[in-house]
């Protein structure tokens, strides 16, 4: 306000447009007014309805209350934030439920925003171990050094126990163990980008050679996401997606990157997130530009690059790569005839029992691995219905949401139990975890399977 | 002979309660008497703005200086009921650079704190103005609640001995020779509470002195005793926004015009208004088109306005008057200043008092020299502490808020309840039974449900009123019965139902005027649900196989009533035009927002 123009009534120099810019062009997230979306809802409650946490917790008022109605209700200078969002899991369900387009997980993930930067001590036990769980490249990053040992550590009861009380870690969960080679060390070994551009070539000779075609496929390149997790604990699913996009003919390049910043919104870290983000996008709109596809090969991953990123941050190419980004699976389903691909398939695995992660779900992408394993002879993968796994990146971590994690995981356990399989298969990575857990089971990726059906073993061992 | 009471105030809008409360505080005995329940004319439909005098501050500077003297006083003295917006007046480009001027001037000249923010700085302040505001004038304008305020003022009134009777309509003056000394009252249910089982009544109440405060009823009250009263109801149209898009006043800064104002109210905004001249205060068409221009208009200021969900559009009838021979033409040019009429100085008649004109920001003022008008007749010697006495729910507001529990509800919920309550949260929240949340668009609990129930009886308008339950987005669809519930086991079930048919029926005649985009598919929803899983339009099929059903007291539907069609002024089944609106007219409103307007999100 300026307040020297009081002593200047009839004055007409007051200040105008030319005098004045607006500093900041785009909103934070955390000031983000998102009352408007409010005017989509018409409390028809299918959104609750869907909500797993609110089916087993009565004291979560579900997505109706924590989205449209608190954003309602709010005023300009109101801060408060119900505590109850941090019940919310993530799970995003409440989405792909709504009928009428409420923008409920938007909504969720900058209340919970506002309520960790207003509401919580950066000193507390909570947020230093959110903060850890949710910057889980960070901690992997140094404990893959020295995986053996970090393993080792982490297996160890004083560790959980310490994990427990201290930092509220269920001591309940097996901490994920660490490849004793990362994905990136394995592809810089490899030979990186150039050997995969050779492999690729030579894979589209092959199947040129059947057709005497021309070379036409020298565009077909995609830029993998890996997120942290395939890195560090999971590299035979990286591994997997690049030789079965290889066997298509695809060059794959594996650019530096972050966590996408799924469990950073799930613990209401919008600063960290932001940070992960803008060097997501900077790094891939290049890429985009220079005519890559970006690929995930987890679902929470191709998420947060085509819905958070865009609900949340406006960098420039948010958009952009939001429109460029594919789970694996679907991006082959798009653009290659899987069906004739896989018709001659054999292989020779255990029968699998087939969970929906929700994110894949809201993305559309529920039935296509179903499809895509029914395709292939000599496996059969039963579906265990559409319920929640639970866990939801980290919440199941949580102490204090470990039984919740679990209630909600009791249907997916019990089908997988009756389904006609002892092996599980899932996109993701953290259902993957509570479906172990919940059952024992080994569990697998669509595209290890996919790589099974269509890469020569011989392609396997490099 | 000894009258039944030393005043009889006609009319519960914000002068008469506030009139009310004045003399009661003072010691005199009091009767009021309201046709529906408070707030039910005027002051009901109002945009909720307090005024801060900035829109008088060229036009009218004595106006100017009582709204932000009143505006002051009553940011002390009903806290519970205001919140402190502020307020802009916007420039546009094409809004005339001397005017802004006049008017940054008028406001100093009037003591109205006024500081000019560039348009950029505007934009700061609320982003959703738009991109080419010029610059605006940040004045303490605010938001008031009509209802709250009015609902106070008759509580301290009955506190000090008032007698309140709404949903008692004022149906002959009594009159002898020169000298008026009551009126005879028609209880729709009985005198006190309202109960909708109980038949009505009518009684005589005399009175040392009547008040005629019914504003743009007072010509018709005044005919009841052959006495002539000019007042020149003047409609407007508001419409009340879903969400907040701005969470401070804003007016548009020029001379003058319809719609030029946006008022954060509660947790809606509303958009006002028009001022165009009436015959009839209870009938007068409502026309799609008001609607359209006013939002069409707004927009320009606040873009994102034009699509944005209207959940419901009301029509207010302004008291305005002018004393005879003044001969204004344009509504808009009436002075918003009041009238007291001495009926004995001007007509020769005794015993009565009217005022007319005036505004909803001084009603305190108003009420002061009313009263102390009314005790010079009465020879009583008293001053007036409606200045200084905080209303019941402000008193010692900000200490009791500051150290107040959430109650147990979530946090949203406690701050919009504490809000409404002011200190009376604690008396009304703090309860050992389960408080589950009523009405989930206002954050309404059903503790203060049963508080309201315990004021009003079984009406559930009076209940929306003292608590926003209804008033949401869903306009009741979701909460109106589990509110009527609350009613039993206290009241019958008959009873019940027709207090849950009339509220659902109020804010039926809202609704009607958003039925486009989002509002439409509420009303879709909200029918399907009442309809047809609570079968509540009682499917007559299924009546005339004669379930016997003897607790059910339906009558045979009336086939004749959908013939008569148009202008059939019977057919409004609350009896009793709670907006002023007639049927006619309706079919020729037609539906340009339809056409033109809201999307449904596609």
């Amino acid at each position: 306000m300026s307040d020297s123009d009081a002593d200047r009534p009839t004055d007409d120099h007051v200040p105008g447009d030319d005098e004045f810019e607006p500093i900041q062009v785009f909103p934070e997230a955390e000031e983000m007014d998102l009352r408007p979306g409010a005017d989509n809802c018409y409390k028809c409650s299918t959104c609750d309805t869907n909500c797993p946490v609110a089916e087993v917790d009565d004291e979560f008022p579900g997505p109706k209350f924590q989205g449209p109605e608190q954003w309602r209700l709010k005023r300009g200078e109101d801060t408060d934030i119900d505590p109850s969002i941090e019940k919310c899991s993530n799970c995003m369900r409440c989405d792909h439920a709504c009928p009428s387009e409420v923008p409920l997980s938007q909504m969720h993930n900058t209340a919970r925003g506002e309520y960790v930067e207003e509401h919580v001590d950066k000193l507390s036990r909570e947020y230093v171990r959110n903060r850890i769980l949710s910057n889980y490249g960070t901690m992997a990053r140094i404990g893959s050094k020295v995986p053996r040992l970090t393993n080792f550590v982490m297996g160890l009861s004083v560790t959980k126990w310490v994990n427990d009380r201290v930092l509220g870690i269920t001591s309940e969960r097996e901490f994920p163990e660490f490849a004793t080679e990362t994905f990136r060390e394995w592809w810089d070994e490899r030979g990186g980008g150039q050997a995969s551009r050779e492999r690729a070539r030579k894979a589209r000779a092959a199947s040129e050679s059947e057709s005497e075609g021309e070379d036409e496929g020298e565009d077909k390149r995609v830029a993998y996401f890996h997120g942290d997790y395939a890195n560090y604990n999971t590299p035979e699913v990286a591994k997997a997606m690049v030789r079965v996009f290889e066997a298509f003919g695809y060059e794959v390049c594996v650019p530096d990157q972050r966590c996408s910043g799924t469990p950073m919104f799930a613990n209401g870290m919008l600063d960290d997130a932001r940070r992960a983000a803008k060097f997501n996008v900077d790094t891939f709109r290049e890429l985009v530009d220079d005519g890559y596809d970006v690929i995930c090969s987890c679902t929470s991953c191709s998420m947060a690059l085509r819905q958070e990123y865009p609900e949340l941050f406006d960098f420039e190419g948010t958009e952009t790569v939001a429109a460029n980004t594919y789970e694996a699976l679907e991006y082959l389903r798009i653009h290659e005839d899987l069906d004739r691909e896989l018709a001659d398939s054999d292989v020779e695995t255990p029968d699998f029992a087939y969970h929906t992660p929700c994110h894949a779900r809201n993305q559309g992408l529920d039935g296509q691995t179903l499809e895509v394993v029914a395709a292939i002879d000599g496996v059969a993968a039963h579906d265990v219905g559409d319920s929640c796994s639970g866990i939801s990146g980290t919440y199941g971590w949580k102490n204090e949401h470990y039984e919740t994690s679990m209630a909600i995981g009791e249907e997916m356990f019990q089908h997988m139990d009756s389904a006609d399989a002892e092996t599980g298969l899932t996109e993701c990575p953290t259902c993957a975890m509570q479906m172990e857990h919940g059952t024992g089971y080994e569990i697998r990726h669509p595209l290890e399977v996919l790589e099974a059906a269509l890469v020569a073993d011989s392609d396997v061992q490099q | 002979m000894a009258h039944d009471t030393e005043v009889l105030v006609l009319g519960g809008g914000s002068t008469g309660c506030g009139i009310a409360r004045d003399l009661a505080t003072r010691g005199l005995e009091v009767t009021l008497l309201e046709r529906g329940n408070l707030t039910h004319g005027t002051t009901g439909r109002m945009h909720g703005l307090l005024h801060s005098g900035g829109r008088y501050a060229v036009s009218d500077q004595a106006s100017a200086r009582e709204c932000i003297e009143e505006n002051r006083v009553l940011r002390e003295i009903a806290g519970h009921c205001v919140e402190e917006t502020g307020g802009l007046f916007v420039q546009r480009p094409e809004d005339p650079d001397e005017y802004f001027r006049e008017k940054l001037r008028g406001c100093r000249e009037c003591d109205i704190p006024a500081t000019v923010l560039s348009g950029a700085e505007a934009r700061e302040v609320e982003p959703y103005l738009t991109k080419d505001v010029e610059r605006a004038i940040s004045v303490p304008d605010g938001a008031v609640d009509p209802f709250r305020l009015c609902v106070a003022n008759a509580i301290d009134a009955e506190r000090h001995g008032a007698r309140i009777e709404t949903h008692a309509e004022v149906i002959d003056l009594l009159r002898e020779g020169d000298d008026v000394y009551g009126a005879v009252v028609r209880h729709e249910t009985g005198p006190g509470k309202q109960s909708h089982a109980r038949p009505g009544t009518t009684e005589e109440i005399t009175a040392d002195h009547v008040v005629n405060a019914t504003g743009a009823w007072a010509g018709q009250i005044g005919s009841m005793a052959d006495l002539e009263i000019a007042v020149r109801p003047s409609k407007g149209v508001m419409t009340i926004m879903n969400v907040r898009q701005v969470d401070t006043v804003i007016n548009r800064c020029r001379p003058k015009g319809d719609a030029d104002i946006v008022v954060p109210h509660e947790t809606t905004a509303i958009l006002g208004t028009t001022d165009d001249e009436v015959d009839d205060p209870d009938d007068y068409p409502e026309e799609g088109w008001e609607v359209d221009a006013l939002i069409d208009t707004l927009s320009e200021l606040v873009p994102i306005l034009k699509d944005a969900r209207t959940i419901r559009s009301f029509w207010g009838v302004r008291p305005l008057y002018e004393p005879p021979g003044t001969g204004t033409e344009d509504p808009t040019d009436i002075t918003r200043d009041f009238f007291l009429l001495d009926h004995a100085e001007r007509d020769g008649v005794g015993g009565m008092t009217s005022i007319v004109g005036g505004k909803f920001t001084t009603y305190r003022l108003m009420a002061e020299k009313i009263s102390d008008h009314v005790c010079e007749k009465l020879g009583v010697r008293s001053s007036c502490t409606t200045a200084e006495e905080p209303l019941p729910g402000s008193e010692n507001l900000e200490t009791l808020l500051a150290g107040m529990d959430d109650f147990g509800l979530r946090s949203p919920v406690a701050r919009r309840s504490a809000k409404r309550l002011g200190s009376r949260s604690q008396a009304v929240l703090e309860t050992d039974e389960p408080n589950p949340v009523i009405c989930a668009c206002e954050g309404v609990t059903r503790a203060e449900i049963r508080d309201a129930i315990s004021q009003s009886g079984t009406d559930l308008n009076g209940v929306r009123i003292r608590t926003r339950a209804s008033m949401g987005n869903c306009q009741g669809g979701f909460c109106c019965h589990v509110m009527a519930n609350e009613l039993a086991p206290e009241y019958e079930e008959p009873a019940v139902r027709a207090a849950l048919d009339e509220l659902f029926q109020e804010r039926w005649k809202g609704e009607r005027h958003a039925l486009w985009g989002e509002q439409l598919s509420q009303a879709m929803l909200n029918y399907a649900l009442h309809a047809t899983t609570m079968n509540r339009d009682r499917d007559p099929a299924a009546r005339s196989s004669g379930s016997g059903d003897e607790t059910e007291t339906v009558e045979s539907i009336d086939y004749g009533a959908f013939d008569a069609g148009r202008g059939r002024s019977a057919g409004s089944p609350a009896g009793r035009a709670t907006d002023g609106g007639s049927r006619a007219n309706r079919d020729s409103n037609s539906n340009s927002r339809r056409r033109n307007g809201g999307t449904n999100g596609d």
